[in-house]
């Protein structure tokens, strides 16, 4: 460091030392890490695949015999990638904050150019050049059609869409964390989100009636009409190129301009309170002098509801059921199971009785139903893959008394559940009754429960492996470098165990016929309170011996 | 067993590499049993590595550790329910206010209701702390983090406290009552073993030191075998040997 140097006046920051920053700090993680290079190539691969498939798509689109194609791919795909930017980051992969813009608080840096590094930053990183693969696919088939201007010009709104998605994902992410931060604003955030998840209503119907009745010109009309909003305009300027209709293509691209620039003020407005949260590193922060419960302290503790006993399993259920409240982490992340939760069969369906073409509600068979039910259980345990990740450092308190493990496991999915069982018991009510067919409950909460269960068994053991350390910014959709590779691999292992381990039920609900919807609740149940209380009794013995270096797994690194 | 015929605190051969950083190179301590016992080195000696590895938060290369006589590696439920902790850049269950995280700890230790309640109302009165009311930990201040600490650690009556750093980031004021409060402890019989860097607070409390620098221990014995004639904080330089400024550096300050 060149600290001889005048100070360089404030504004005459390079963008390039954000990204040289970037690299540096991806650099040293995988120093002396070898298990996080080996995910990072995992990960790698499994992106390379995926754009790679992509890739092929966009490109036979381009050299299909029929213009059809050509116009939907890069809209239907264009849409789609811009959807995933907006979805994926809150609800499945977390946000990549390398560069913490809590860091650079105390640089005097104009808000102007910190935004525009850290889009830079954002801009560096593999699912982006994975995107950036994939879309290639679609200049290639609009030189194939229009020549090289063509490409050209598709060259460069594929590159802006790009840094459309990558913007609406950081300005929607920091939105909401500051929105989850204050109390105030909570009940908002989790109405952004159910208005998100529910946006994905439309467009699976959508996606789904067109694979159904392959009705080529209404999805050409789509197309065009999906290429004039700004979800897939960016996408769509090499197809206008190539077709001749050369005027579309600067009307679009000041579109998607414009709303570049909207995205990045918003951004940098949820900005400021990012970087001011990181003084103060509470969720909620409140200065409550009232004196303590008259219950003294233990009274005050444990919550007087749920009638748990003074012991150290109802000690920590107490604690539990406090902190997933409390903290602002935990609470995100039960938000969004609560939204996905409920829209996700609904959107299904929902799907169902527009896919066979009926205005009627249609019943669907029950097999289909346990098997979405199935689906949302197993979604509802994966919050716990890395549930002492959320603990962190505190963690320590609990080896040096030491907790037994198997307290510890059974505790844990006991206060998760004081959450997500009443949950459940609401999802299966409002889809039977949007249904028309309340007789359908106990079927329903019978599959949510085996796979619930079967999951709890699944993630305790999961979260003795495979925890990682969260880092401590106030983001609650923050994750570490390269630990988005390692949440989203977590996250799909447990999801495939859990369907796995709910398979025995599917298989009964399937073979039992009409006798299953008297049969899958007690069924359900017993499956679902075994496997947990299997999962903790194994999981339980392993904790016991990897506490340590469970510890150390989870503590951030300074 | 009684007391008298083990060390309070016994490290054996502790070793703990990171990557290429050998962070504790065999290291062996003792700790007399109702000594005030601070272990002193410059940033980076190792002290929270080992008393880590001490308290059986670190699992360690090499080597074991005994809390009177009984192995904190093999036998961790009896050495643990002898010992308390308090460490340090560790995060407490700090989303609970003060008077919920001692019942949290004093019930996960299996103490019993009434017991938990009365300690609990005690230590927190004691320690300043009972004004703070339903404020959350994470809001307390440094000193008072540092406080309903150490109310954790004393919450089921150890017989020995392993304390790292307990004065940092602490005023004079809690700093005198953290003082007050291990000086009667010991009185009572008790050992404490806390690592320090300020030479001002080890000379006035401790009867026993260790100075360890790069992962061993340099110099142990009592306060006054270390020290001997001289200001404890020239014996601490000269043995982890460092430098002193000649006036030539920074010169364009």
């Amino acid at each position: 460091m060149a600290l001889t140097a005048a100070a360089p006046p404030a504004g005459r920051v390079r963008i390039s030392t954000f990204a040289r920053l970037k690299l540096r700090v991806l650099g040293n993680n995988f120093r002396g890490q070898g298990w996080r290079i080996a995910l990072f190539i995992v990960g790698s691969l499994l992106g390379l695949w995926l754009a790679g498939v992509a890739f092929l798509l966009f490109l036979v689109s381009g050299y299909a015999d029929s213009d059809e194609f050509a116009v939907i791919a890069p809209a239907l795909g264009g849409a789609g990638l811009t959807l995933g930017w907006v979805f994926l980051p809150p609800i499945w992969f977390g946000v990549d904050e390398t560069l913490d813009p809590a860091r650079f608080a105390l640089l005097p840096l104009r808000r102007r150019t910190l935004v525009t590094g850290l889009l830079v930053g954002a801009l560096i990183s593999v699912p982006v050049l994975m995107v950036l693969f994939a879309t290639s696919g679609m200049v290639v088939a609009a030189g194939a059609r229009g020549g090289p201007a063509a490409a050209a010009v598709q060259l460069v709104g594929v590159l802006a869409g790009l840094v459309l998605g990558v913007t609406v994902s950081r300005a929607l992410t920091s939105a909401l964390a500051s929105m989850l931060r204050s109390r105030r604003m909570r009940d908002l955030a989790a109405i952004v989100l159910a208005l998100l998840a529910a946006m994905l209503g439309p467009l699976q119907i959508f996606v789904l009636s067109a694979a159904q009745h392959t009705d080529l010109d209404q999805l050409v009309r789509v197309s065009r009409a999906l290429g004039w909003t700004p979800l897939a305009a960016a996408y769509t300027v090499g197809t206008d190129a190539a077709a001749g209709t050369w005027w579309a293509v600067p009307v679009k691209l000041a579109m998607v301009a414009a709303v570049i620039a909207a995205l990045l003020w918003w951004w940098s407005r949820s900005l400021e309170s990012a970087m001011l949260g990181a003084t103060g590193a509470s969720g909620t922060r409140r200065r409550d002098r009232a004196p303590a419960a008259p219950g003294g302290a233990v009274g005050a503790l444990l919550p007087r509801p749920l009638r748990l006993p003074a012991s150290p399993f109802g000690a920590l259920v107490a604690r539990e059921v406090r902190y997933w409240w409390r903290d602002a982490r935990r609470r995100a992340n039960l938000i969004t199971f609560g939204v996905v939760g409920i829209f996700l069969p609904l959107v299904f369906t929902i799907g169902f009785g527009r896919l066979t073409g009926l205005d009627e509600a249609p019943t669907p068979p029950p097999l289909a139903i346990t098997l979405s039910m199935i689906s949302v259980g197993a979604l509802a345990a994966v919050t716990l893959a890395n549930l002492f990740g959320f603990d962190g450092s505190a963690y320590a308190a609990h080896l040096t008394i030491p907790v037994p493990g198997r307290t510890e496991l059974r505790a844990r999915a006991v206060a998760y559940s004081v959450y997500i069982v009443p949950m459940l018991t609401v999802i299966a009510v409002l889809i039977s009754l949007l249904l028309g067919d309340p007789a359908r409950i106990p079927a329903m909460l019978g599959g949510l429960w085996a796979a619930y269960g079967g999951g709890l068994a699944v993630n305790q053991i999961i979260s003795l492996f495979g925890a990682y350390a969260l880092p401590e910014t106030t983001n609650p959709f923050a994750v570490n470098t390269g630990a988005g590779v390692a949440k989203s691999l977590l996250t799909l292992l447990s999801l495939v165990a859990t369907a796995a381990l709910a398979a025995p039920v599917a298989l009964l609900a399937a073979l039992s016929g009409d006798a299953w919807s008297w049969l899958a609740l007690p069924a359900g149940l017993g499956y679902g309170l075994g496997a947990a209380a299997l999962g903790s009794y194994i999981g339980g013995d392993i904790l016991d011996r990897r506490a340590p270096e469970l510890l150390q797994a989870v503590t951030p690194r300074r | 067993m009684t007391d008298g015929e083990h060390a309070a605190l016994s490290l054996r051969g502790l070793v703990k590499r990171f990557d290429d950083k050998t962070a504790v190179a065999g290291l062996d301590l003792d700790v007399p049993p109702g000594s005030f016992f601070g272990l002193l080195g410059p940033n980076g000696a190792g002290k929270t590595t080992t008393l880590s590895m001490a308290v059986g938060l670190l699992r360690p290369d090499a080597g074991g550790a005994w809390v009177l006589g009984r192995d904190v590696w093999h036998d961790p439920v009896e050495a643990k329910r002898l010992l308390g902790v308090l460490p340090d850049g560790v995060r407490m269950f700090d989303r609970l206010n003060g008077a919920e995280l001692l019942a949290y700890t004093g019930l996960l230790r299996g103490m019993e209701r009434d017991v938990v309640e009365r300690r609990a109302a005690e230590l927190l009165d004691v320690l300043a702390l009972a004004d703070a009311g339903r404020t959350l930990v994470i809001d307390y201040s440094a000193g008072m983090k540092k406080k309903i600490g150490l109310a954790c650690a004393l919450l089921h009556a150890p017989r020995l406290l392993v304390l790292d750093e307990p004065f940092e980031a602490v005023d004079p004021v809690s700093g005198a009552l953290i003082r007050d409060i291990l000086q009667r402890y010991v009185t009572g019989g008790g050992t404490v073993i806390f690592s320090s860097h300020v030479m001002e607070v080890v000379e006035r409390l401790c009867s026993h030191i260790a100075i360890m620098a790069e992962g061993v221990i340099r110099s142990v014995g009592t306060l006054e075998q270390v020290r001997g004639e001289r200001p404890l904080e020239e014996v601490f330089v000269e043995v982890v040997g460092g430098r002193t400024a000649t006036g030539q550096e920074l010169s364009w300050l």
